[in-house]
């Protein structure tokens, strides 16, 4: 028991709580500003946790990470801008929720359902740690392969009406996301010799132009102006909502700490694979896409899901697996401690401490998401000829901001007309993101794994892993091919 | 909690800084405005913890530093941007690393010369890098390794093309005639597990990255990249010393982190920049930063500094010749 009175000194500081609160706090502005990432908060942070204790510093940090990637989310329903990748997934549902006039709907299931899956992740880090970080010492680059393989298939499932154009997005995406230079040779792909080019197309302005942009435009070339309904006003979570999205939440939180704990995935694939998974097997399926609060719930669960298990593999390895974790991983040197199996051995009370602090930032989540919801919400009763211009003033400067690179806006208004075109044509524009992130890993994964292997093709099929997600990769073609004969045999009616 | 209270406040106004700028009132001492630290890469990277804890350092010899990042082409947006000079050149510094040698060796088209159109201050903090197998390897020195390599092949990893860490082995690769596969992956947060489970036979990962792994004996050191032993690794021979009889008697690499400027930089600027960099390397936060980083202070200043970084220049200018990586 003297450990444990040693964990509350460490733990019961005013510091830490205020740490974690503030860091909540800036997290979930930041990243629903768009263009403000929680990478460039944490960043931003770092030099000065130098001399706070190393607890604290940790949590300031941890705290950041995790406001931040429920705060991506507010933007992303409320003017379909995703203040960060991850939440790309949330304006899928979110968006058209909020122009039903359900923000609050909407911010409340993302918010529930990122606490809940914040919780679940935060318990797998704790308790499985060390098992999942051999999961992840295991994944190589063939079994990385097929699970970007079986990644690919969620297209099929957010492809929307029709499957053909869902995979011109898909090939779109990848096309692009081959702009830059080659990953093993370095030669140049698409560059044209534009040096602005050359480490591939960033991301945020990507996003920004895909989704945010095309709205912009819209509200400008259409003559009708959409009527909205006060959101403040509009109903709340109902019980029946919960319980119907609590299997998905459950489902995608689950699924978030698989790809959190093993590195260089990100919340991005977490949260697609998350909803992909919940309108596969939800009755209401043919509601995703159209305002599903089950949708956003998914979504969000997959990404929060990654937050807490992406400190799996840095507390238990030290290895970091993104950026932000890398951060985190710097914060822990600069003190003097080095995460991995000796940090447990020579700081346990150290550790759990940590562990007691990330416990309470879920709760602290909940009190300022519901505190931000309440005035974030407001956002969507401003009427669209007033707040348009002010949203477009936040994309140019998120755009610039990332990179401050005036390119990026040039390549944001590019990817706005893409998008504008792809919302003329019927085409989804998340297939096209789905390409885009998932295209390089999977040929920098197929490389890999030939190169490891000096070209021997056996290597794909070495291992448990590997058999594990190829025959999930079998699994989701059979089951999409299977709907479609289905829906061909039984002449739409409905 | 009123420490904390201020330290959150200045995280704001830091951020706010970046954002808005304040023009200072103008003095007759450089500098007579704020000083901009360029980062030529993205938030988070070895290269920007160092100048943030540099940037920090300075502000008490020169006043309001703030830290702007500029990522993009390997490094080569920024310092681009800087040799082209306009409004802000004579209050600008960059933060300069082997990116900036291996930059102009690989990308092309660059409208700047890496050596003639810049001022060098100094070289601020070099951080070896060390050859690395995982503990299951059967090879147990660099001896054992190179034999193995040339009579067979085997892969090294690295966290992209054109990092130091790729090209201390493709350096080590043209040097000994082994027969070595580059296996690159995005960040060393990909690459290290690839390693540590074996996956890849060698790499020459920065120390910070691998010392945790190395001390904690999941992975072997075989040798480190400088010419002279590390402090951290005492008992690990360098490059040059154990592989005298492979060709490897002239062997050096390292991750430096080093400040330039524009060429127009005024002498009594570089001057104050220099005796102001020397100051903050004398001080005790410096030095008890270092070991963190499993570094060392940058020795190279001024002119020895420009001659050091030509020299680099040309090395990997060859390097990447051989290795055939595009230019």
């Amino acid at each position: 028991m003297e450990n444990f009175s040693e964990v509350l000194s460490i733990f019961l500081s005013v510091d830490n709580f205020i740490a974690i609160a503030a860091g909540v706090l800036i997290g979930v502005v930041v990243g629903a500003i768009p263009g403000l990432t929680a990478t460039m908060a944490v960043a931003l942070a770092l030099p000065f946790t130098f001399s706070m204790e190393p607890v604290t510093a940790i949590l300031l940090l941890v705290g950041i990470y995790k406001g931040g990637m429920y705060g991506g989310s507010i933007t992303a329903i409320l003017i379909r801008t995703p203040g960060s990748p991850a939440s790309a997934c949330t304006l899928l549902d979110g968006y058209p929720l909020a122009q039903q006039g359900h923000a609050k709907k909407a911010l409340k299931a993302a918010l529930y359902s990122s606490c809940v899956a914040d919780v679940i992740s935060n318990v797998a880090l704790i308790f499985f740690a060390a098992y999942l970080a051999k999961i992840a010492l295991n994944f190589g680059p063939p079994e990385y392969f097929w699970l970007i393989c079986f990644s690919l298939t969620i297209i099929i499932s957010i492809s929307g009406d029709s499957i053909v154009k869902g995979l011109i997005a898909a090939g779109l995406g990848i096309i692009v996301s081959n702009i830059g230079l080659d990953a093993v040779y370095g030669s140049q792909r698409l560059t044209f010799d534009n040096y602005n080019l050359m480490d591939r197309i960033s991301f945020v302005p990507l996003l920004i132009g895909l989704f945010a942009i095309p709205e912009i435009i819209e509200f400008y070339t259409s003559k009708v102006v959409p009527h909205v309904r006060s959101a403040v006003s509009g109903a709340s979570l109902t019980l029946a909502e919960c319980k119907r999205s609590l299997k998905s939440v459950i489902r995608g939180s689950l699924i978030g700490v698989i790809i959190g704990a093993i590195p260089g995935t990100g919340a991005t694939a977490a949260a697609f694979i998350s909803y992909s998974e919940a309108k596969r097997n939800s009755p209401n399926k043919h509601n995703f896409g159209k305002g599903e609060v089950e949708g956003v719930a998914a979504a969000e669960a997959g990404n929060n899901g990654v937050a807490g298990a992406t400190l799996i593999p840095l507390l238990s390895l030290g290895i970091p697996g993104d950026v932000i974790t890398a951060i985190i991983l710097g914060a822990f040197m600069i003190h003097g401690l080095t995460p991995g199996p000796v940090l447990f051995q020579e700081n346990l009370s150290l550790v759990y401490a940590l562990f007691c602090g990330i416990l309470l930032s879920s709760v602290v989540l909940l009190v300022v998401g519901n505190a931000a919801i309440r005035y974030f919400s407001l956002i969507a009763d401003i009427p669209k000829a007033i707040l348009l211009p002010i949203v477009l003033m936040f994309c140019v400067y998120g755009a610039y901001a990332v990179n401050n690179s005036t390119f990026d806006i040039g390549l944001m208004m590019v990817f706005g007309l893409l998008g504008f075109v792809f919302n003329r044509t019927g085409i989804a524009a998340a297939p096209f993101l789905i390409g885009f992130i998932l295209g390089p890993m999977f040929e920098d994964n197929l490389r890999r794994t030939l190169l490891i292997s000096k070209g021997d093709p056996l290597v794909f099929f070495r291992g448990p892993i590997a058999w594990f997600f190829i025959a999930l990769t079998v699994a989701s073609l059979l089951f999409a091919v299977r709907r479609y004969w289905k829906s061909r045999k039984v002449p739409a009616t409905a | 909690m009123n420490r904390l209270i201020v330290k959150l406040t200045s995280v704001m106004t830091l951020a706010a800084a970046v954002t808005f700028p304040i023009p200072s009132v103008a003095a007759s001492e450089w500098p007579a405005d704020t000083v901009k630290l360029i980062v030529p890469y993205s938030p988070g990277g070895t290269t920007d913890i160092v100048s943030r804890k540099v940037a920090d350092l300075l502000k008490e010899e020169l006043g309001n530093v703030v830290v702007e990042n500029r990522p993009g082409a390997g490094s080569t947006v920024a310092t681009g941007q800087l040799a082209r000079g306009g409004r802000d050149a004579d209050h600008t510094i960059l933060m300069a690393s082997p990116g900036h040698a291996i930059g102009a060796a690989i990308y092309p088209g660059l409208r700047y010369d890496p050596v003639e159109d810049f001022r060098f201050i100094r070289n601020v903090i070099s951080i070896p890098n060390v050859m690395v197998v995982p503990a299951s390897s059967a090879y147990n020195s660099l001896a054992e390794f190179v034999e193995a390599a040339r009579n067979g092949e085997v892969t090294f990893s690295s966290p992209g093309v054109g990092s130091s860490v790729h090209m201390s082995g493709e350096l080590f690769k043209t040097m000994t005639g082994a027969n070595m596969i580059h296996v690159p992956f995005r960040g060393s947060g990909e690459a290290l597990p690839a390693l540590l489970a074996g996956d890849v036979d060698v790499a020459f990962e920065n120390m910070p990255t691998v010392l945790p792994h190395i001390k904690s004996g999941k992975l072997k050191a075989l040798a480190v990249t400088t010419t002279k032993r590390s402090p951290f690794l005492p008992d690990v021979p360098t490059v040059a010393e154990a592989g005298s009889d492979f060709g490897l008697a002239g062997y050096k690499t390292s991750a430096w982190f080093g400040l330039i400027t524009h060429k127009s930089m005024p002498d009594d600027a570089v001057l104050k920049l220099r005796t102001s960099v020397a100051d903050v390397m004398a001080g005790e936060s410096f030095k008890s930063f270092l070991p963190q980083l499993g570094a060392e202070p940058g020795e190279e200043d001024g002119e020895v500094f420009r001659t050091f970084v030509a020299e680099e220049v040309v090395k990997w200018d060859g390097v990447a010749q051989q290795a055939n990586v595009k230019k």
